[in-house]
């Protein structure tokens, strides 16, 4: 299978798509999914294939290299799989939406781009394609304008930012070695100075920190998640984000390579280190902040900026288990979080755009695919076990313990224990509790959208349960990046320093559940009876039903509201602002008016004739 | 083999358990100058529960509950009795640690389907209690396994037979302190007894159950006693040889935490909260950094 082809189709697929749109809208739709899907099939065939390809109609006379390894398919797969999924739980959500072409167009786009950056193999390309998907983020970001545009706005002046200072390093590498292709730089650079590479490496981490939401350039994240469509949605926090995690591996481990992050240090504090302590007040300031939110994106957007802390922290410690924690931690959040923005959104399309949790209650019986959806997907954020979520938090937790600092897995742990309530605080606001009156003939979403829920949910499970099958691939990624390989089993990791077996913990868990619901049964049987049944205790039953939802967690909220303030993000909007009337003041002496110019140069001339007059400086 | 060890376990701690619950009304009713029922009382109810008649408000509210009472004896195959431990090689103290997560989002689900405010309210209230025992719980076992350098519990109980009681040994005692002090949480005894406050919530997350629900829910209380103690006499006072011992050690700790239930009001759940996060916050804290030292 040739890259280039792979490319061809995902670029050439999503402008085929917005031209059958202009002609025959219906076709449009099936050929964005089977282009999506062909997308799937053709990465898929890649697995395991090692192979660079150098094209010479490059840019400014510098080669384009294509390369792909385990690394770039690990993260090809994720990228095509989610974006198929969500090309699919579009047809129906967007039915009734403007401007499809254009919405199809660039959801396929974005991840041709996604696709380019993960599988060029010189830096040039990396960043022209980094600057496509930054670009055509920005625009589905505002898709549906008002609040949306202001979030788009927020993404794309830090994503600038970041790409700026990436274009800086990559000009500055190709005139200190004359070459932007990753292998050849990997192999250059380890001559160059540590100040030079250290300065390299803060300038593109800023670039990959802010895409991948880290305090404290996590502001962009919570508004664009919130504001963007709901398919969207999940491409943005399953794998978009993700990408920053890309770079990272990128620079930290492929181009760099070990040698040098080790020199990188002072003391106790080194590079590494800095980005562990970056993840973990991530993960804390995230998991509490979850807790204030009631709009169901928002809490599922800052659960992503929480995750990425875990991430960071199993790839920042750099061993051979942080490593494949973090991995399969990037996975297993982009499962997870991709499912349940499906169901935010479900609940959406249901309910006539609800966003807020407080207005829901009691779904369950209505809708119950989505629900199993949403509790499979928020056990798996929490890391319940036999959810994938567990094994790679386990992974992490013991690479922190085991490395002597108990102190980030406290924060990694605290976020886990915020994840639960707020975790709960969502499925019990919309699925458990009273339904309202007016939801009373809601129905189940229609097939095309509960299909990819159902993928993802028995995905969870799977690799919960069944870990070795990731896992494998997922060590299959170290390798390549020069860790040594991990002893994997099916049900987990039989490594000397303590064994992980899901198998035995699945096996205890179904025939212990087995025997209780056997000694359940033998009980007398339970009438099923409506909720008002004993909700008044024999009474008439109220017509305004009491349903607890509202401030679920106040007293602890109102403990910690105070010191949740996000005060990074006011001071961002405080600079905005500054800057704004900065530019505002300027605007008013450049009028544009010919006659103001003609004023300022006349008063300028008699300044100086005055100044002449009394002074004779001239 | 095996097998014959995670009957021997479930048997033993159910048996434990009841034992205890029996006990504490026995105990406590002595204190109250009352006679007390019998020591089998909870066994007699829950064989009078499972012949009552219950209402059932849909299939997560059956299966909730029996999630719940699985994820509790679950765990207990993790804890070793004495040297008893069917599953200690399948993850150690982490695996613990989350699967002690099952039985209260089990509960908390099946309440939540009830759709009753008070279940809601007790269940809210269950789960920050858990948030504020968590940080000096989690900073504890932190510290007990930097010390030992190792997350595996029964290898943490091998080393104390060897080198003595980590309550005994000055670096982790006052991680022992601090655990002493948040156990009556864990339990969910009084002073926090806010989750069930029957005189205020009608028993919170227990209120829509009835019958056989209400025997479940009696043996997963038993479970979840056994529990708590259970792992701090394997943390602390070095596990034990043989059951028998086991079970004296769980006796002792389980009589203190009763006579602090016996004579303390109930707190509201903030004050709670903010007496969790002070003293055995801080105690825990300065217990994590000498462990670090020390190691």
């Amino acid at each position: 299978m040739n890259l280039e082809i792979l490319l061809a189709i995902a670029f050439g697929g999503a402008l085929f798509t917005y031209i059958l749109g202009k002609i025959y809208s219906r076709l449009r739709n099936g050929f964005a999914v089977l282009n999506a899907l062909a997308l799937v099939v053709m990465t898929s065939c890649l697995y395991g294939q090692t192979m660079e390809k150098s094209l010479n109609f490059g840019f400014l006379d510098l080669p384009f290299v294509l390369r792909i390894n385990m690394m770039s398919w690990f993260f090809a797969i994720t990228i095509v799989g989610i974006g198929l999924l969500s090309v699919l739980f579009s047809i129906k959500f967007m039915k009734n939406e403007k401007r499809l072409d254009y919405y199809y167009f660039n959801m396929l786009f974005i991840n041709a781009s996604m696709l380019g950056t993960v599988i060029s193999g010189d830096l040039v390309s990396f960043f022209i394609f980094w600057e496509i998907m930054s670009w055509s983020t920005y625009l589905l970001i505002s898709y549906k304008g008002g609040k949306a545009i202001f979030a788009g706005l927020k993404y794309i002046i830090m994503s600038i930012i970041g790409s700026l200072a990436m274009l800086l390093v990559i000009i500055s590498l190709y005139t200190n070695f004359g070459t932007l292709v990753i292998s050849e730089l990997a192999l250059q650079i380890q001559t160059a100075s540590l100040s030079y590479v250290f300065f390299i490496l803060i300038m593109v981490s800023l670039a990959f920190v802010i895409i991948n939401a880290f305090w404290p350039f996590h502001t962009w994240l919570p508004d664009a998640h919130a504001e963007a469509v709901s398919p969207f949605s999940s491409v943005l926090s399953a794998v978009l984000v993700r990408k920053g995690m890309y770079g990272l591996y990128l620079f930290m481990y492929v181009i760099l390579g070990f040698n040098i992050l080790n020199k990188l240090t002072s003391g106790i504090v080194s590079f590494n280190s800095v980005l562990c302590w970056l993840g973990a007040i991530t993960i804390v300031f995230a998991a509490l902040t979850a807790l204030l939110q009631n709009d169901s994106k928002r809490i599922l957007a800052w659960s992503t900026v929480g995750q990425g802390g875990y991430m960071i922290l199993g790839v920042a410690f750099a061993t051979t288990l942080g490593m494949a924690g973090g991995t399969f931690h990037i996975l297993n959040h982009c499962i997870y979080i991709a499912l349940l923005f499906f169901v935010a959104g479900s609940i959406e399309y249901r309910t006539g755009g609800i966003r807020d949790i407080n207005s829901l209650g009691g779904l369950i019986k209505k809708m119950p695919i989505t629900f199993i959806g949403g509790l499979v997907g928020i056990s798996g954020l929490i890391g319940v076990p036999l959810t994938n979520g567990f094994v790679s938090k386990w992974l992490i937790y013991k690479t922190l313990i085991l490395g002597n600092s108990p102190f980030l897995a406290f924060a990694a742990f605290i976020g886990t224990w915020g994840t639960i309530l707020y975790g709960y605080k969502f499925i019990h606001n919309i699925f458990l509790g009273q339904l309202p009156e007016k939801y009373k003939d809601i129905k189940e979403v229609p097939f095309t959208m509960q299909l990819p829920i159902i993928i993802l949910t028995i995905l969870v499970i799977l690799f919960g349960i069944l870990p070795g099958i990731p896992l494998k691939m997922v060590n299959a990624v170290g390798t390549s990046l020069g860790f040594s390989s991990l002893n994997v089993t099916l049900g987990g990791i039989a490594s000397e320093a303590g064994t992980l077996n899901i198998i035995n913990i699945f096996m205890a868990v179904l025939v212990i559940s087995i025997i209780v619901w056997l000694i359940y049964k033998r009980g007398r049987k339970a009438v099923s009876v409506t909720q008002d049944d004993n909700y008044a205790a024999g009474a008439a039953v109220p017509i305004e039903k009491y349903h607890y939802t509202v401030d679920f967690y106040y007293p602890l909220t109102r403990m910690i509201s105070p010191f949740l303030k996000d005060f990074i993000d006011d001071f961002y909007m405080r600079l905005s602002r500054s800057v704004q009337n900065l530019c505002d003041g300027i605007r008013r002496i450049y009028t544009g008016d010919v006659g103001y110019y003609v004023m300022y140069i006349i008063l300028f001339l008699a300044l100086l004739i005055f100044v002449q007059l009394n002074w004779k400086p001239w | 083999m095996t097998i014959l060890e995670i009957i021997l376990t479930i048997l033993l701690a159910g048996i434990i358990g009841l034992f205890f619950l029996g006990l504490s009304r026995k105990i406590m009713a002595r204190i109250h100058w009352r006679y007390g029922p019998p020591i089998v009382q909870p066994v007699i109810d829950i064989i009078k529960l499972f012949n009552q008649t219950s209402i059932s408000h849909g299939i997560l509210f059956n299966f909730g509950i029996i999630f719940s009472l699985a994820g509790s004896v679950v765990v207990l195959l993790f804890l070793p009795l004495g040297r008893i431990c069917p599953l200690s090689n399948s993850g150690g103290l982490l695996v613990i640690l989350y699967l002690m997560l099952i039985s209260p989002l089990g509960l908390a689900l099946s309440g939540g389907e009830a759709a009753n405010p008070n279940a809601s309210i007790g269940i809210s209230r269950k789960f920050l209690l858990a948030l504020g025992y968590e940080v000096p719980l989690l900073l504890i076992l932190l510290a007990v396994m930097t010390y030992y350098n190792s997350i595996s519990i029964v290898e943490i109980v091998n080393k104390q037979i060897q080198a003595g009681w980590s309550f005994q040994s000055l670096p982790l005692i006052l991680s022992g302190i601090a655990y002493i002090l948040i156990l009556p949480a864990i339990l969910g005894l009084r002073p926090f007894e806010m989750i069930h406050a029957p005189q205020e919530i009608s028993s919170g997350p227990l209120v829509e159950y009835s019958g056989k629900f209400l025997a479940l829910t009696t043996i997963l209380h038993a479970f979840n006693v056994f529990i708590g103690i259970s792992l701090f006499v394997n943390l602390f006072l070095g596990g034990a040889e043989n059951p028998g011992y086991f079970f004296l050690k769980m006796l002792g700790v389980f009589i203190i935490v009763i006579l602090v239930n016996a004579v303390f009001p109930r707190f509201r759940i903030e004050q709670a909260i903010k007496y969790l996060w002070k003293w055995p916050t801080l105690l825990a804290f300065a217990g994590l950094i000498i462990a670090l030292i020390t190691t």
